[in-house]
Order: structure tokens, then sequence, then C-alpha cells
């Protein structure tokens, strides 16, 4: 059944909350002799962790899952790891496709289809030379459904937060990062301030000046300076800069 | 069109009831009057024929004056003029027809002596003419409230298509192949256990086709449909599903819509315990508490979960259903509250037997 070459070995991390699904891809890959299973994971953190600390050749990847969904953890991983989607879903086969996915299998799933998936990923790792990531691709693709984003998820590590877009106060720009503040706290995430603005409810979030965008609801007053030139002052007291162009744009939306 | 002159039939049938009153009139132009029979029988003949005609034209002004409260002064008032100037010309009709009958073969005094009568005629005339707008608007009354009845039973049959289409949206396709999927991983390692789960999906399936094509079922029966759900999602959800049964006894005989219950768990399963790495316990609660039925279902959720993009259209469903079965009676409330998703229903209670 294995057309891997000797010596060749694909290792393989299933992702999936329920056991029984677990179960049923461990029967199934146990007739490949190539494949070693090199972790089990019920959840989008554990997968995350798992992928840096073992690195895996394919990832076997359900997609509703409890805290990341599974396009919430390719955002996440830092690796271009060849996936495998496994859901009772249909409808994700197209945001599957943009992420580069391997194949997309349906539950129930036939052992030959799953077969097959993992000839395709076997030609993948034996032909192609890897290409980096294409993690803009990847990003605009996890986001393409729930717009405006509701959660930003920040990798700290092997660690994951999960910051409620009403909880972010407001985000810095710091050269290639952004700096999300939220309830006192700070998140250093790899992502363009203009990105992440695009990502956010424009209602809600207003670009207040070239490095900062700001949760509306957290604006307390507007203070005058000095002539021309003013600070929006947060609730919480924090003062940030206000450009001419953010100011004219707050008006706009008040 | 009128609905006597409709049909052959019904026109026989009312020309007939005049008969009667041909009868009556001859009598009294004879008795009363003193005419010969011979007369008093063709006037009252001919009195009585075109008489029932004018109360035929009736149905018309009865049709456009209903009698309702606003409307009321106005029929009365209409029908009062209408009795009076349609019994005068009843009345000078008659007179008319009597002249002709001095004039010609009848007795010379024929028109001298209906004169006489002509004032009892007259009252006559008005109480066959009111009597006909009471006939006129019983028919009218009788046809609306067969009109109303038939819109009633077109609207419920409109409704219970409408439910029933709703039901078959409800089984989600997602949870039957999850659950096959479940049934394919146990066929190999447990066989009993792939055999157990594909009896308990059986058992959900048939209930929900069996129970939903129903109007009403007992609590327990629902509940019981619940419990084959759960028990096909414990066995894929393993440990991390864990379910709270607070029931009264007096609960369960209470009558319900078939699947109000069923959804609600499966939302709960789905936006609550399927979010939460170690799961939880969704909790069922049914109670009366003075003539209503309170049922709770409550589980807990992750604040941080991913949001529904389209809230709850298992929620929508069951909101609408009950606003459709009981109207202002039924009280629906879904919230989300320290940590959790709770939704409590509240309807008149109903018990098993009390319904009609």
């Amino acid at each position: 059944m294995t057309e891997g070459r000797p010596g060749e070995r694909l290792r393989v991390a299933i992702v999936d909350d329920e056991e029984l699904a677990r179960r049923l891809l461990r029967e199934y890959l146990a007739a490949h002799p190539d494949v070693e299973i090199v972790a089990e994971c019920a959840n989008g953190f554990e997968a995350v962790q798992a992928v840096a600390e073992k690195e895996p050749d394919l990832l076997l990847l359900d997609v509703q899952m409890p805290k990341l969904d599974g396009f919430e953890v390719l955002e996440l991983l830092e690796r271009d790891v060849p996936v495998i989607f496994v859901t009772a879903y249909d409808e994700y086969a197209v945001r599957a496709f943009d992420v580069h996915a391997v194949d997309y299998l349906l539950k129930p799933v036939a052992p030959e289809r799953l077969a097959e998936a993992l000839a395709r990923a076997r030609a993948r790792a034996a032909g192609v030379p890897r290409r980096p990531l294409p993690l803009a691709e990847i990003r605009a693709a996890a986001h393409a459904a729930p717009r405006p984003l509701e959660r930003i998820l920040v990798r700290d590590g092997s660690r994951v937060h999960v910051i409620l877009v009403d909880r972010l106060d407001y985000a810095e720009a710091r050269d290639d990062y952004v700096c999300l503040r939220s309830g006192g706290k700070e998140f250093l995430k790899h992502q363009a301030l203009a990105e992440l603005e695009g990502q956010l409810d424009p209602a809600r979030f207003v670009r207040i000046h070239r490095g900062y965008l700001l949760n509306l609801d957290r604006l307390a007053k507007i203070e005058l300076y000095a002539k021309d030139s003013r600070v929006a002052v947060l609730s919480d007291g924090t003062q940030l800069p206000l450009s001419r162009a953010g100011y004219a744009r707050l008006r706009e939306l008040s | 069109m009128h609905p006597i002159l409709a049909k052959r039939r019904r026109l026989g049938l009312y020309l007939l009831l005049w008969v009667p009153v041909a009868g009556l009139l001859a009598t009294l132009l004879a008795a009363a009057g003193g005419l010969p029979a011979g007369a008093a029988a063709a006037l009252g003949f001919s009195l009585a024929a075109s008489y029932a005609f004018v109360c035929l034209g009736i149905w018309y002004p009865c049709r456009v004056l209903p009698l309702t409260p606003a409307q009321l002064p106005r029929a009365v008032a209409s029908h009062a003029l209408g009795a009076l100037f349609s019994s005068s010309i009843w009345v000078a009709g008659g007179a008319l027809a009597a002249a002709l009958l001095s004039r010609s073969f009848g007795p010379r005094d024929a028109d001298a002596l209906y004169g006489t009568q002509a004032p009892i005629l007259f009252a006559v005339g008005v109480l066959l003419y009111l009597l006909a707008t009471a006939v006129h608007y019983l028919v009218l009354a009788l046809a609306e409230s067969r009109a109303a009845e038939r819109r009633a039973l077109e609207l419920r049959a409109l409704a219970r298509e409408a439910e029933l289409r709703a039901l078959r949206a409800q089984i989600d396709p997602h949870f039957l192949f999850n659950s096959l999927n479940s049934i394919s991983a146990l066929t190999a390692a447990d066989p009993p256990a792939a055999r157990a789960m594909c009896l308990k999906l059986s058992e959900f399936l048939r209930a929900t086709l069996l129970l939903g094509a129903r109007e009403r079922i007992p609590l327990a029966d629902e509940l019981a449909l619940v419990d084959s759900f759960l028990a096909v999602e414990k066995t894929r959800f393993g440990p991390r599903l864990a379910v709270e049964e607070e029931i009264e006894e007096t609960a369960r005989r209470c009558l319900v819509p078939p699947l109000l219950l069923q959804p609600l768990v499966e939302n709960a399963i789905r936006h609550g315990i399927a979010h939460l790495i170690e799961g939880g316990a969704i909790r069922l609660a049914a109670a009366v508490e003075g003539g209503r039925l309170r049922l709770v279902v409550e589980n807990p959720a992750d604040p941080e979960r991913a949001r529904a993009r389209t809230p709850g259209v298992g929620l929508e469903n069951v909101r609408a259903r009950l606003t459709t079965l009981y109207g202002p009676a039924a009280r629906f409330t879904a919230a989300e509250r320290a940590g959790g998703f709770r939704v409590e229903i509240s309807l008149p209670a109903q018990a098993e037997g009390s319904h009609p």
C-alpha cells in the first residue's frame, strides 16, 4: 500500500479533538509502514506546540476544534508544514485550497482517500523543493470568513494568546511588529499595523496616528496641548498622539 | 352572486317558503277585508310573489352594511328606511292590482276593500322586510364563518408544512457525518461499541421522524429523544461531555412541541462544550410553577471562542415555533452569563389528556 521510498519516513501529526477520530486515522495510518505518528493533539494549542517541538512532515488537521480552529493553527505556524484537512464540513474546501492544503478529506474518512492524500504529500515532499511559507496568503485566507476579526491570535514561543477584539485597547506599530495593548498587558505580534487595521471593524478601530490604532470605546477625551497639536486620552488615562489626519478621521466618525 | 339565486333548487325552496305567506295575505284580505275568495287569492298570491323578489334584493345592502358596532347605527337606519320604502311601494302596487281587478272581472269595490287593509298590509310588509334582513344577515354570517374556518385550516396546513421543513433542516448533517466517522473508528477496535452506537443513532433518528410529525408530545418523550441524542454525542466526545438533569415528575407529563429541547442541547454542545478543551456539563431542568412549565438548558462556554457568524439558527427556529404555537403566552430568553450560556423557556403547563 505504501509508495514511500525506502528510508524516507513520513512523520505525521494528527490533530483532532475527538479521540475516536484520532483512533480511526491511527488505524488507517498503520497500513502505511513509512508513516510515523510523532504527535497526537486534541486541540489547536497542542498542535502549535507539537509542530514547534516535533517538526512533523505532515499535519492531519481537523477544522472545528476548541480554542484554535485548523486555520488559526496554520496562521500561527512558522514553518511550512504540508496539511491534509480532515473534517465533516465541506464548506472550508475553498479556504483549504487557498492555504495550499495537500488534500481535503471529508468525514467519514475512506482509507483509499487517505492513501491518495498521503501519496500526494509524499510526492510534494520528494519533488518540489520547499518554498517559503506564504504567510500573508495564509493569513488572508485564515480570515477570509469571519470579517471583521473578532479575536487576535498571538504566538509567544510555544504558547498562544487569544485577545478578544472587544478587549483590545489599542495597537502600536513597532518596526515589523504590532504591540497589542489589552487590559494593561502587552502582546507582540509579527504583523504590519496596516494589515491589522484592514482586518478590524473600521467603525470601531481608528488609525489616530501613523503608529497607533485605537479602539474607539476606550477614547475618553481629546486634549489640545499645543497649537494644532492634540492627544487622545483613554479612559485609563493613557495618552496617545493624535495626528491631524487621525483627528480628521475621528471627527468624521462622530 | 346572491347565494339563493346561485342555485335553482335554493330558489325553488325559497319561493316555497312564500306560499304560506301568500295564503296568509289571501286570508287577511278575505276575512278582514271582505274580498271574495278568488280575488283575495289572486291578490295575495301576486303580493307574495312580488315581495319575494323584493326581499331577495336585501342581500346587497346587507353585504355592504356589516353589523359591526361602528356600522350598526347606519345599518339600522338604512334597513328601517328600506323597509318603509319597500313596503310603501309594495302596498301601492297592491292597490294598483286591486284597482285593475275592480275595473275588469273582480268585484267593483275591490280597490276600496283593499284600501281598508292597506295599513295592516303596510305593517306586514315592514315586518317581512325586516325578517328577510335578519335571515340575510344569518346567511352572511354562516358563509363568513365557513370561510374563516377554511382559512384557518389552510393556515394550519401551511404552518404544519413549514414546521416539518424546519424539522428536516434541524438534523444537522455534520452531526451525522461525525457520528458515522466515530462508528467507523469503533468497527475495528471495539465492534460491540460500534454496534451500540449504530443503535443509538438509529433510535435518535427514528424518534426525530416519529415525534416530529406530531403536534404536541409529553416532555418525557422529548427528554427521551434528547437522551438518545446525548448518548450518540457522548460516544463522540467521551468524558468531555457530561449531563446534569433536574426534571420534576409533574413536568414530565406536560405537553410540549416536539424537538423543542433537542436543538437547544445540540447548540449547547456545538457552541459550548465543543469549544472547551476539558469539556463540561450541560444542565437540563424542568419544573412546573404556578401553572407554567419552565425549561432550562445551560452550558459552559469559552469566553474567548470565535462567535458563530450568524447568531443561532437553532435558537431562532425554536423561538419562532414557540411564537407560532403559543403567541405571547410563551416566553423565551437566551443569554450569555458568567462563563456560560443559558436558555430559558416558559410555557403554559398543559398536562397530557387536558389538551384538546
